[in-house]
């Protein structure tokens, strides 16, 4: 009986267990893990995104594997977790990008947008018959010329951060970033930093194809992804490439 | 269930309360309007509004003779009443509104752009009874002065002037601004402006209230006749 009892705060609608806890968010979170990682670095010059997508096999055409979305000019997404709960959370993004500029005549502030998309997930942990979204999102922008990044979590609770990891060896990444992360960096200093932090757990090395890189500068305020030839070129610089 | 759709804020409609329903025609005569002459200028310094203070009824009777006719919509922001009183009043207590959740959200104050582009979408998405106002205020661009007009027009300008008075107002302004003028000297024609529409416009009248707007904030001042505001 006892497991029975506890099952029962764990199907259907997200409710408190008698403990406080949330397990749908919970086993959310581990949906989360699941995900191939996605990387997020602040540099004094713009927000490097990275993320790996490992192919499952060669045949599979590698653009519709997609990780990192532009969201308006200035602002990008990376995700980790399911990649169709995260496009349901770009689209909330894109729109809502879209309304700040149909309403106020300006881009929106990457703050006030994470914000208005961790407030939709929020609603999806305490609704009847809704799921919480399985995944987690890094939201890189500028904002009033500065750079921006934070981070999304099923929970609906939203972080910033100078450097941070999310999806699958997320702990292993963290360290990672915390030893070698330093404030000075510019932006190709990130790209490098990035790259290293994916391939810190994976033994065999990076393949050009399995990684996506995109950065939002100061300068420009654009978003823009790294074509495959220029990731291949520093993969190669830093020797981090698999063998071929 | 949760209705995703929902979440998005309609850009043409204030997020809390709602815009009035069609107000309609047939209680016209009995609608009180503020005929109005209101004066912005921009200065480097900052921004002076100035408004006439008449309230009446089909142009004929005036009905109040010390209506406030600006008023403080945002940290560093003014708009005046320009219309019907209604629809102005209500529009300026949205406005108001929306500036403080924006400025509580997002711990920054809404531009003074962003401010009139709502402006305009309101007065565009809603029936807001022919309102006609100006929005002035310093941000960290500078000083702005704008016109919203009844089908949500939004224009900049280094000085503007709406309401019943405009021609004798804009003769008065013409040729006299000069964008390196002091705000003090922009004080002194905004009231010259409105002083010369009282005269002659019969919708304006019974003294001046004066708005100054600067990085610090918005002052305004009441004054029962033209001199003692000079």
């Amino acid at each position: 009986m006892q497991g029975n009892e506890q099952q029962a705060y764990d199907r259907g609608i997200t409710i408190f267990s008698p403990d406080g806890r949330l397990y749908q968010v919970e086993y959310a979170r581990e949906a989360v893990k699941r995900g191939t990682p996605s990387v997020g670095i602040r540099t004094a010059d713009g927000v490097v995104l990275a993320a790996d997508r490992h192919a499952r096999s060669p045949l599979i055409e590698r653009d519709s594997i997609e990780k990192i979305h532009e969201i308006d000019d200035h602002v990008g997404v990376a995700s980790a977790g399911h990649v169709a709960d995260a496009r349901q959370l770009i689209d909330v993004a894109r729109r809502q990008a879209q309304v700040n500029r149909l309403r106020y005549d300006e881009p929106a502030s990457v703050e006030a947008l994470t914000k208005e998309v961790t407030d939709y997930i929020q609603q999806y942990t305490q609704t009847g018959g809704a799921r919480p979204f399985g995944v987690a999102l890094l939201v890189g922008g500028i904002e009033d010329g500065e750079p921006r990044l934070f981070e999304t979590d099923p929970s609906g609770t939203p972080y910033e951060w100078q450097a941070v990891a999310i999806g699958g060896s997320r702990e292993d990444i963290q360290r990672f970033l915390e030893d070698e992360y330093a404030e000075g960096l510019d932006l190709e200093g990130g790209i490098e930093l990035a790259l290293r932090a994916l391939a810190s757990i994976n033994d065999d090395g990076l393949d050009p194809t399995g990684v996506d890189i995109a950065t939002i500068d100061v300068e420009s305020e654009q978003f823009s992804t790294l074509p495959e030839a220029e990731v291949s070129d520093r993969l190669a610089e830093f020797e981090l490439g698999g063998e071929e | 269930m949760y209705d995703p759709e929902n979440r998005l804020t309609d850009a043409y409609e204030p997020e809390v309360g709602s815009i009035p329903a069609d107000e309609g025609t047939e209680d016209d005569e009995a609608v009180v309007k503020t005929g109005t002459t209101t004066v912005g200028i921009s200065t480097e310094a900052g921004v002076v509004v100035a408004t006439d203070r008449r309230a009446s009824l089909g142009g004929r009777f005036v009905s109040n003779k010390q209506v406030t006719k600006v008023e403080q919509i945002h940290p560093t922001a003014a708009m005046t009443l320009v219309g019907s009183v209604g629809g102005a009043q209500s529009f300026i207590r949205s406005m108001r509104a929306e500036a403080n959740l924006y400025e509580v959200r997002r711990d920054e104050t809404m531009s003074i752009h962003g401010l009139a582009t709502l402006a305009g979408n309101f007065a565009r998405g809603g029936p807001y009874f022919a309102i006609n106002p100006i929005i002035g205020g310093v941000d960290e661009e500078g000083s702005h002065v704008y016109s919203i007009d009844p089908a949500g027009g939004v224009l900049q300008d280094d000085y503007t002037v709406t309401g019943s008075g405009t021609m004798v107002a804009t003769g008065t302004i013409e040729g006299e601004y000069d964008p390196e003028m002091s705000i003090e000297d922009a004080r002194a024609l905004a009231i010259r402006a409105v002083t010369a529409a009282a005269e002659r416009d019969t919708g304006s009248g019974n003294g001046v209230v004066v708005a100054e707007i600067t990085a610090d904030g918005v002052d305004i001042d009441a004054f029962g006749d033209y001199a003692s505001a000079a």
